[in-house]
């Protein structure tokens, strides 16, 4: 197999054939077309008679190349190209599948295996033996995986699964190294998943190892797996940043979810969001803006598209605000802010946590996280009740000291109340203690640091924090148990005690700066936090507090980044956590510790995705998903029948054999060139067409000038183009013959008889216009209708003839000419009309007739009326006189001009009548008499009278 | 029909008798009742002289001459007057209309463009026109063949008929009218497509008015010749084969080829004027009965 890029051709060795295409060429153009013979009775007339032009004695160079392109063609289709050909396995040795198996591979999982698959049967086929390895598979160290036939790996193929991790490829270099030697060499294909994995190792060592044992195939995903960095709280919403490694890759949309726990305990997105990957960025911003409640519940954001558990951000109480409800024993409405008992909490608590205030009853109605009660000293029963339902229920209460606890517990004691209070973790003293006082020997007491294991393990104490006045706890057998937080001098300053599924804290200490310097101090805003009172201001200061501790894993992500059951997964150090590099033994996932949980994620807010350093040299990359393999033996074979039938017809029509299509084998070649330039020139006449337009209306057009000379010069009879070819020539064949009967009998000698379009010539120059009536001629425009009035008003006359023989019912009647007649003759300006009468002068002008016989005879001949002398109004000219007389149109259906019709020598074109000659004679008379009664009007009419006005001058 | 090129089945053997058979029986009837039906469209009479004469039609009275038969004269006429009239008739006298039709192999030809090859459209004409001359009482004969015996009546038009149907060996690429004699004062009408070579072709002609005949030639041509639609490396053949002509490229030469037809046919009009015949240019692809009514026309008016 031959291989170019994407094609490949399965008979390379044909090819070769290629090579003999430039003999093809040569032999081609020399080879004329063979002639072929005909039968042909005018031969004769072609004796003697040379060839103006000859036939190219050689191919036309665009036949030669659509030969020659379909010999190409066909040879190229037996060589058997192949795009996109699947790879075969190259090597002999064994196989090595390396599998990175970490989550960068979990997106196109279902593709690896199968790719792995299909390399395992192919060496199976091949009967060669196999190692899968899965990177991201924890591996006893030095162990070696020993070769098997390759069909006994696809059990462990099919049931491998995406890790949640990275996977440790710089553990399998060596391992590879050593099998190299063992086994003398290996073909690899090494399933990566394109990242180099930050903290791990990139790969490159692996590469270089396994490309050192023999042949290294890479595939890689289509595209790499996205990152979400954890989520973070900004303006109140929720933001997680995806990450990506190759920003080269083009813009991407995703879409993420938060997911979150229901009230039924089942799992359900609580938001989505969307966001766009821009050409060039490796990071985009995920925002969920949702309410309180929902964020809350938020326990991760997934990216919806090719998840892994790179791709799933675990939320944790960072991300979490608490609802924090405040109330204060003294009203401090008017007090000024720095002594009040709630003013360092609630700058405390304001950014990081909901603070509400309001009464007891309000606060617990709105169902807060915990509640801060600073120095409330007495509380009724209604709301002791609330709040120990609440407390129990999972609320936290947190109270402060202050006078008014002092002063409540002293009442307290006077009547004899000495239970356990469920609103306090101890009872206390009556009274308290100042130290450090002006009346006192004792300098103020500092905090002693805070016991290992302890909420508050791991805060620093600032040596400034000091504490001047306290309340102080009952000695008791839980005392200890209960204390957070002591002073130096071992009083405690912090108590805490369990109440049902919630717990009450009590500093001993009031909430603002009167007894302590606490509040004052750092410390107190992280003392707070610990008691989960804030949110925290950051993941990492969590991870910092993860050491020391041993965190039990309670939730773990698999590969895709579905949160399953730990298993028998054991607990974990919290500074192996704290090292932000999950594998095996700490996947990511919910760790917890005492009441702690902690969200390990694979990213963290830093982390960045990195794709592989390139491959060592000749390496073959490959993509996962490989474009299908087609076959193009077909398409090729068929385009060179294509160009071979193209050829046939083209061969015929460079012989001249070709019917109809008169391809000119020289206008063949340069047809793209003619259509170009006739575009360009149609474009450029397109500018230039207004101004010639222009010009022309200014100028005189010769050809019109040359046309009205000819109608002037003599008398030129006239007939109207109906566009319908047939008619016209008739119309013109009559007008010359009754042309040559008026020059060969009177005086009138006409010119050769004009056609007129309606539509564009000048009619004031001719005496009469015949108009055949076709069917179909299109109605004139109203341009023309006006040049016709004005035509027939000035002594022109119009002779309509339908041709139909058909007016006995008269003029307009059923034939099609006749409707077409009645169309036509709509818009014109015509006086009343009449058959002739008998004594019509149109009966003498000439010859005397009976009738007016064309082709056909006894049509009735209508012309405008008579008017009756009697009713004709005085003074007024009737329309007849205007023209002297003569009708401004005759109107009859014999086809006159086919009696007319004479051919260039003079015979007639179409028979007429049963008795030929006469009626002809007398279809010639009547067209004498037309064309004289035009011509002088009512001149022979008044001949009439000649005698009897003789008569009259001679008296 | 009856056009197609010789055959070469020898004469006398059993399937050449049968086709001979077949023609008679069966292409002939189509022939005829062709040229029947065409000869429909025209109404044909017995030709006055326009001199008085033997004939049925009235033509003039004249004063009784001394020597006229005292049976000429007309009493009724005569009964009117105080002289003797005698009634003369016009004088009809049957004209010998010869036929011919070119028998040459360059008639067989037909192109694609007509629906019929020149020979067959001469047949028709022919025998159309004999069938119309028969009606009106007119001899007719057929040069060249069996029939050239000018005779009247069905069975003239019968043995016409048989003759135009007749299929022929031997005949030359070209053909020209033979020089027999002709009936003098009679008509002739030449049925060709005048191709053949011109020092053969117009002394023919020539030779025809020289005795005494007029009529018409009617160059039958088939379209293609006409238009000459032909393009590339061609041999053309006569359609025996006995010319032949090489091309390189024949549509240049269609100009010229035109231009020597159109010479070939104002040398026929020439000719045909000079002689005082008349000469129809008849395509194939046009409706025989034009020509017949032209040839009709023709052969009345003179």
């Amino acid at each position: 197999m031959l291989s170019f890029g994407a094609i490949a051709f399965l008979n390379p060795w044909l090819l070769a054939a290629l090579a003999a295409l430039p003999a093809l060429w040569w032999l081609l153009r020399a080879t004329p077309p063979a002639p072929r013979r005909i039968r042909f009775p005018g031969v004769r007339l072609l004796l003697g008679l040379q060839d103006p032009e000859r036939m190219p004695e050689r191919t036309p160079w665009w036949l030669l190349l659509l030969r020659l392109a379909a010999i190409a063609a066909a040879i190229l289709a037996f060589a058997h190209p192949v795009q996109n050909p699947t790879a075969d396995l190259a090597g002999r040795g064994p196989l090595v599948v390396v599998m990175d198996g970490g989550w960068g591979s979990a997106p196109d999982w279902e593709a690896r295996r199968a790719r792995a698959l299909e390399a395992l049967e192919q060496a199976e086929r091949a009967d060669r033996a196999a190692i899968v390895v899965n990177l991201a598979a924890p591996r006893a160290p030095g162990a070696r995986p020993d070769p098997r036939p390759a069909g006994d790996w696809r059990g462990a193929v099919e049931t491998m699964a995406p890790a949640a991790w990275a996977p440790d490829r710089a553990g399998f270099a060596e391992t590879a190294a050593a099998l190299s030697d063992d086994l003398g060499g290996f073909e690899t294909l090494w399933l990566t998943d394109g990242l180099a994995h930050p903290g791990a190792d990139d790969g490159a060592d692996l590469a270089a190892a396994l490309s050192a044992a023999g042949p290294l195939t890479m595939i890689g995903p289509d595209r790499l797996a996205l990152g979400l960095r954890p989520p973070v709280l900004e303006d109140g919403a929720l933001v997680a940043a995806v990450i990506r490694a190759d920003a080269a890759e083009g813009p991407r949309p995703v879409s993420a979810a938060a997911i979150g726990r229901g009230p039924q305990g089942g799992e359900r997105r609580l938001g989505l969001a969307e966001a766009r990957l821009e050409e060039g960025e490796n990071d985009a911003t995920l925002v969920f803006d949702l309410p309180l409640e929902l964020r809350n519940q938020v326990e991760r954001i997934a990216i919806l598209t090719g998840g892994s558990a790179g791709g799933v951000a675990l939320a944790d109480d960072a991300v979490r605000r608490k609802r924090v409800g405040l109330i204060s024993g003294e009203d401090d409405a008017g007090a000024r802010p720095l002594t009040s008992q709630l003013h360092f909490l609630r700058k405390a608590l304001e950014p990081t946590a909901e603070v509400v205030e309001g009464d007891l009853a309000a606060l617990i109605d709105s169902g807060p996280d915990a509640i801060v009660l600073a120095d409330l000293g007495v509380i009724n029963d209604t709301d002791r009740a609330a709040l120990t339902a609440w407390m129990e229920a999972g609320g936290l209460l947190v109270r402060f000291a202050g006078p008014r606890t002092a002063r409540a517990e002293t009442e307290a004691l006077r009547d004899g109340r000495t239970g356990e209070d469920p609103l306090m973790p101890v009872r206390l003293r009556a009274g308290g203690r100042a130290v450090g006082g002006a009346m006192s020997w004792e300098d103020p007491q500092a905090v002693r640091p805070f016991p290992p294991e302890g909420v508050f393990d791991g805060l620093d104490v600032p040596a400034d924090v000091t504490v001047g006045r306290q309340v102080l706890a009952q000695p008791g057998p839980d005392l200890a148990a209960r204390t957070l937080a002591t002073l130096a001098d071992g009083t405690p300053l912090v108590t805490a005690a369990d109440r049902g599924l919630g717990r009450v804290v009590f500093f001993h200490v009031t909430a603002n700066a009167e007894w302590s310097t606490l509040p004052l101090s750092g410390l107190f805003v992280q003392m707070l936090e610990r008691l989960a009172l804030a949110a925290s201001a950051g993941s990492h200061a969590t991870l910092e507090a993860l050491e020391g501790a041993t965190w039990t894993p309670e939730m773990v992500l698999d590969g895709y980044g579905w949160p399953g059951d730990p298993g028998r997964l054991r607990g974990v150090s919290g500074a192996r956590l704290a090292e932000g590099r999950p594998g095996p033994d700490a996947p990511p996932g919910v760790y917890v510790s005492g009441d702690r949980a902690v969200a390990v994620n694979l990213a963290s807010a830093e982390t960045t995705l990195v794709p592989a350093p390139p491959p060592p040299a000749g390496t073959r990359m490959e993509r996962m998903t490989r474009a299908e393999e087609r076959d193009l033996q077909g398409p090729l074979l068929a385009l060179a029948l294509i160009l071979l039938a193209l050829d046939a017809v083209a061969a015929l029509a460079v012989s001249g054999r070709l019917r109809g299509a008169r391809v000119r084998p020289r206008a063949a070649g340069a047809l793209v060139a003619a259509l170009a330039l006739g575009a360009g020139l149609a474009g450029a006449l397109a500018g230039v067409a207004p101004a010639h337009a222009q010009g022309a209306e200014a100028a005189p057009d010769p050809a019109a000038d040359a046309l009205a000379l000819a109608a002037t010069r003599d008398t030129v009879l006239a007939y109207v183009l109906t566009g319908d070819a047939e008619v016209d020539r008739i119309s013109a064949a009559g007008l010359t013959g009754l042309s040559r009967v008026l020059a060969a009998r009177t005086a009138v000698e006409p010119a050769e008889p004009i056609g007129v379009n309606l539509e564009e010539d000048e009619l004031a120059f001719y005496p009469m216009l015949y108009w055949p009536v076709s069917a179909d001629m299109p109605t004139p425009s109203d341009a023309a209708y006006a040049r016709l009035n004005a035509f027939t008003r000035t002594g022109g006359m119009i002779v309509f003839d339908t041709r139909d023989a058909n007016l006995a019912a008269g003029p307009g009647s059923g034939t099609p000419e006749g409707r077409a007649l009645r169309r036509l003759a709509a818009q014109l300006d015509l006086p009343p009309l009449e058959p002739a009468p008998s004594d019509h002068v149109l009966t003498r002008t000439f010859y005397l007739l009976q009738d007016f016989p064309g082709r056909w005879r006894g049509s009735e001949l209508w012309l405008e009326a008579t008017p009756d002398p009697a009713e004709q109004p005085a003074g007024e000219t009737p329309f007849r006189h205007l023209n002297d007389g003569v009708s401004p149109v005759v109107i009859g259906g014999a086809d006159w001009a086919s009696a007319w019709a004479v051919n260039d020598r003079g015979d007639f074109l179409s028979p007429v009548g049963r008795d030929g000659g006469r009626q002809r004679e007398m279809a010639f008379r009547f067209g004498v008499n037309l064309v004289m009664y035009v011509l002088t009007g009512s001149y022979k009419s008044d001949q009439v009278h000649v005698p009897a006005l003789l008569e009259r001058l001679g008296n | 029909m009856s056009g197609a090129a010789g055959t070469a089945t020898h004469r006398g053997s059993p399937a050449w008798l049968r086709r001979d058979a077949e023609q008679v029986s069966g292409a002939l009837p189509p022939l005829l009742a062709a040229a029947e039906r065409l000869a429909a469209s025209t109404v044909p009479g017995v030709h006055g002289r326009r001199r008085s004469g033997p004939g049925e039609t009235f033509w003039q009275y004249r004063q009784a001459m001394p020597g006229d038969p005292a049976t000429a004269i007309d009493w009724r006429r005569s009964g009117r007057t105080d002289q003797y009239y005698i009634r003369e008739m016009e004088w009809e006298a049957a004209q010998t209309v010869t036929l011919w039709v070119d028998p040459a192999q360059s008639m067989d030809y037909r192109s694609d463009l007509a629906p019929r090859t020149k020979a067959e459209r001469a047949r028709l004409l022919a025998l159309a026109l004999g069938v119309l001359l028969t009606r009106g009482g007119e001899r007719t004969s057929l040069l060249g063949t069996q029939a050239a015996r000018p005779s009247t009546g069905a069975p003239q038009l019968m043995r016409m008929a048989i003759e135009l149907a007749r299929e022929v060996e031997g005949r030359p690429d070209f053909g020209a009218p033979p020089r027999t004699a002709l009936v003098s004062g009679g008509k002739a009408v030449f049925l060709s497509d005048f191709m053949g070579p011109r020092e053969e072709v117009f002394p023919a002609l020539i030779h025809a008015a020289e005795r005494g005949v007029s009529g018409a030639y009617v160059q039958i041509v088939d379209p293609a010749e006409e238009s000459f639609p032909f393009d590339g490396r061609l041999v053309l053949e006569s359609l025996g084969g006995g010319v032949s002509f090489e091309t390189h490229r024949a549509r240049g030469l269609r100009e010229a080829y035109l231009e020597r037809l159109a010479e070939r046919r104002a040398d026929l009009m020439d000719t045909a004027r000079r002689c005082g015949w008349r000469c129809l240019i008849h395509r194939t692809d046009e409706s025989p009965r034009k020509a017949l009514l032209w040839l009709y026309g023709a052969i009345g008016d003179l």
